[in-house]
């Protein structure tokens, strides 16, 4: 199937990106959270037809994406799923909101259309500013970060190990439904006969991995903590890197 | 039915992270006061789980389309409701960040729709209620599809309240949530069957996982229904806006219900990131003189307003571009210094 | 001094009634001496598994008795024990739940209460000793079974455990990752016991071989002695290794 091996492809490419050493993945993953939520809740916070306030957020992800080097391919990708979701959404707004706010020559630009057109750059930017969190931070230095903000360490030790086995449960589940395909030839998707006993068997695994686990970690001390350490202590740079931007980002919401 | 950040404003995002870091700091401590230690590698391990099974596409007899895992619900079957509840958060958080399934502000708008009634409604209510006395593969199907019709159904509902609140849409409320039911009450009733069949497989196979399940309704199950209650109360208040809304046809009474319903959860949790996006957004709204987002008029907006933002972008973008080459020239010579030594 | 003792030791799976039939180990008797390597061959469920797991008191003991480093195995001592013991799991993927190479070594250090610096110390002499340390800040998923194998081992030198016991080491590793796995294992201080069907294997990297068979020990020697011995492995569901039936027999 697929989107399973794409899946794994992607979470390798981001991984790979991430682990690079560049100014902007040294940059401590806390300052970066925290710029990345500010941003995002400033963006859509822009009123739905202040077009023009909206753009000059851009600033933010134009600077990061260009002086960070990102590489913007795989950001294409996972715009779409994004915009579909935002466009179903958004694509009666044109219809329902008539008022001309003003003429483009002879064309007569709608509320609706404005308001449209600020939905879909609201969606464009949320999805590139988590993008570009996520492509300069490692996943166990944001597991870090959000135990500092006092996150319950319950849950950061379930996401970290949730996001350590996809990838080896994805290609279990691939190696799973290549058997199946190459068995039954023609079909889509999984016949509803086998619904049960293909992902159960999977579940069965899964719950004795589980156990595996568990009994590897007790065998080397745990009890009930883990205990997560960043390789990098705050700098001045990382403390001004969160609040150059905070400030730059609120003037130019306000200003 | 991931939210995306634009489909929301910092509000009703912030109210509801309130609601679901409530919920979700219930059952930490929940956790906490069972047998954490041993929980938490299968939490983990299983959220992998349903993160692959919902990559899987379930082909629909008689259909050309196909259905995936409802994962809330076989959380809560096999974990409990609690455990299942974080996993759940952990999945959509990985969605969210690595795969742009859902965004970062709109996630605890996607816990409460997806994670919340899924494993509380769907897996306290119903798959307790329905196979806490007795477990049969009759009741176990049964359990499993009513449990992800009606979470879903709910889930559909919060979405279209939660959308229609942050006022980015023009569609009217009864047009939106016309649509939205129908398509997730099919959903629902194929995400159930497909959940029914793991579960009962897992019945036939293992049954001491869903078992042990059993036990601790035993030893809590009066805690448990208190909770479901709350649940199903927190779940009422939603449908009750929404079916006021319904009812009035006033699409300006729209945000006032939603406040309304807001103004109840925040009383049930710290409202650090509501307090936070409500200082932001006064802040903004100070300033009046330039068409912010409590400002309803698109008067704000003009042609050149327009252009100008552009152009503040491409200045932005050339300044940026420049930088990028001097920088990257002088650290060109000195990678080729360093090859030389 | 015996790093390892282990005198009538019993098992049974199952509820007490079913019990009787499910008798998996029947008084066993080993001792292990410190910096020894012995290899524990048998057939498939003949209970080579469930030792290891006794050992480690991952299954709850019901009769004899295991003392490890001067330990009696009990509840209390437990924790202790699991610190004297490094276990590596038949499959890394399992084992390595940590989502570096790094973090994974470090697990064990900053859960036994560790400063930062002596943490760092000791994961990277582990490392060192597996030739890895310039792996340390790859992701688990990203490597190669081989080197998670490696990585594995790794986790538990970084406990400087008195005793490490090894589940089918050399399963699914190519030959080349085979063969470095010995030459690491060969030049590892401590104790070792190494259960494995890779006769091979077991001859490359311990002298002395216990053969379990149907939850009772069979033969104890020489590794050279055993491993040579037709007879006896063919009497108890094994074979030649592989390089021996070739020189002899063909």
């Amino acid at each position: 199937m697929n989107r399973i091996s794409e899946a794994v492809a992607d979470l390798h490419k981001l991984d790979m990106e991430a682990g690079k050493r560049g100014w902007l993945q040294g940059i401590h993953p806390l300052a970066k959270l925290l710029v990345t939520v500010l941003f995002i809740l400033l963006t859509v916070s822009v009123g739905k037809y202040d077009l023009p306030g909206l753009l000059k957020m851009g600033i933010y992800l134009v600077v990061v994406f260009v002086l960070g080097d990102i590489s913007v391919k795989l950001l294409f990708k996972r715009m779409k799923l994004v915009l579909a979701v935002v466009c179903l959404v958004g694509i009666a707004n044109p219809f329902f909101d008539r008022e001309i706010v003003f003429m483009l020559g002879n064309v007569k630009i709608t509320g609706g259309m404005v308001s449209a057109a600020t939905l879909l750059l609201k969606g464009v930017y949320g999805v590139s500013a988590s993008y570009l969190l996520m492509v300069t931070t490692r996943m166990e230095d944001l597991c870090y970060a959000l135990q500092k903000l006092h996150v319950p360490g319950t849950f950061v030790t379930v996401l970290m190990l949730t996001y350590r086995y996809i990838i080896v449960l994805l290609k279990e589940m691939e190696r799973m439904t290549d058997a199946y395909t190459l068995r039954a030839p023609g079909q889509k998707g999984l016949h509803y006969k086998v619904w049960g006993t293909m992902v159960g068997q999977l579940l069965l695994r899964s719950m004795d991995r589980a156990q595996t686990v568990y009994d590897s970690m007790r065998l080397r001390g745990y009890c009930g903590e883990f205990y997560l350490r960043c390789k990098k202590t705050a700098e001045k740079g990382d403390y001004l890197y969160g609040i150059v931007w905070s400030l730059v980002l609120l003037a130019v919401r306000i200003l | 039915m991931h939210m995306a950040d634009a489909l929301v404003t910092p509000a009703v995002a912030g109210t509801m992270y309130v609601m679901s870091t409530a919920a979700a700091a219930y059952s930490v401590k929940k956790i906490r006061s069972e047998d954490l230690e041993q929980k938490v590698p299968v939490m983990g391990v299983m959220g992998a789980f349903v993160f692959a099974a919902q990559m899987i596409n379930f082909t629909i007899p008689g259909t050309g389309s196909s259905g995936h895992l409802c994962g809330g619900m076989l959380l809560s079957a096999i974990l409990g409701p609690h455990a299942g509840f974080l996993t759940m958060i952990a999945i959509l958080t990985i969605q969210c960040l690595l795969f742009a399934d859902g965004g970062l502000l709109a996630l605890g708008c996607n816990v409460w729709n997806m994670a919340f009634y899924g494993c509380f409604i769907g897996g306290a209510l119903i798959w307790r209620g329905m196979t806490g006395k007795k477990m049969t593969k009759g009741r176990i199907t049964a359990a499993a599809v009513i449990g992800c019709i009606l979470s879903l159904q709910l889930g559909a509902c919060s979405v279209t309240v939660e959308t229609l609140a942050s006022g980015i849409t023009e569609l009217p409320f009864t047009v939106f949530l016309g649509m939205m039911q129908p398509i997730h009450l099919a959903i629902g009733l194929v995400e159930g069957l497909i959940t029914a069949a793991v579960l009962v497989f897992i019945y036939e196979a293992r049954p001491e996982i869903l078992a042990g399940y059993r036990q601790e309704l035993g030893a809590e199950g009066r805690m448990g229904r208190k909770k479901a209650v709350a649940a199903l109360a927190g779940a009422a208040l939603v449908i009750g806006g929404a079916v006021s809304l319904f009812a009035s046809g006033n699409p300006d009474g729209l945000e006032w219900s939603m406040e309304k319903v807001a103004g109840t959860a925040e009383l049930t949790a710290e409202g650090k990131i509501y307090q936070l996006t409500e200082k932001v957004q006064k802040l903004t709204a100070l300033l009046p003189d330039y068409g912010f987002q409590t400002s309803e008029s698109a008067a704000g907006t003009s042609f050149s307003g327009i252009v100008g933002g552009v152009l503040v972008l491409a200045l932005c973008l050339a300044v940026c571009l420049v930088i990028k080459k001097v920088k990257h020239g002088s650290l060109g010579k000195r990678d080729t210094v360093n090859e030389q030594n | 001094m015996n790093v390892l003792e282990i005198e009538n030791l019993s098992f049974r799976y199952g509820n007490p009634r079913e019990r009787a039939q499910n008798e998996v180990l029947k008084s066993v008797n080993l001792y292990v001496k410190e910096e020894e390597s012995v290899g524990l061959i048998g057939a498939n469920g003949v209970g080579k598994s469930t030792l290891l797991k006794l050992l480690t008191g991952l299954l709850e003991m019901q009769s004899g008795r295991i003392r490890i480093a001067g330990l009696e195995m009990k509840k209390e001592h437990l924790a202790k024990i699991r610190a004297e013991i490094g276990y590596v799991f038949q499959d890394s993927d399992s084992q390595l739940f940590m989502s570096t190479v790094y973090e994974d070594v470090a697990f064990a250090p900053r859960n036994y209460g560790k400063s930062e610096e002596e943490v760092n110390r000791l994961a990277m002499q582990a490392l060192g000793q597996v030739c890895m340390e310039g792996q340390k800040d790859r992701q688990i998923y990203r490597l190669s079974g081989g080197e998670k194998k490696l990585a594995a081992v790794a986790t538990v030198l970084a406990m400087e455990a008195k005793l490490m016991l090894l589940d089918e080491p050399s399963v699914a590793l190519d030959p080349k990752n085979r063969r470095n796995l010995i030459r690491v294992l060969n030049g590892l201080p401590g104790a070792k016991m190494i259960a494995s069907h890779d006769l091979d294997f077991v001859y490359d990297t311990c002298q002395r071989v216990v053969v379990l068979y149907k939850g009772e020990i069979a033969a104890d020697g020489d590794a050279e002695e055993i491993l040579t011995d037709r007879d006896l492995l063919e009497a108890h569901g094994l074979e030649l290794p592989l390089s021996f039936s070739r020189k002899y027999f063909s």
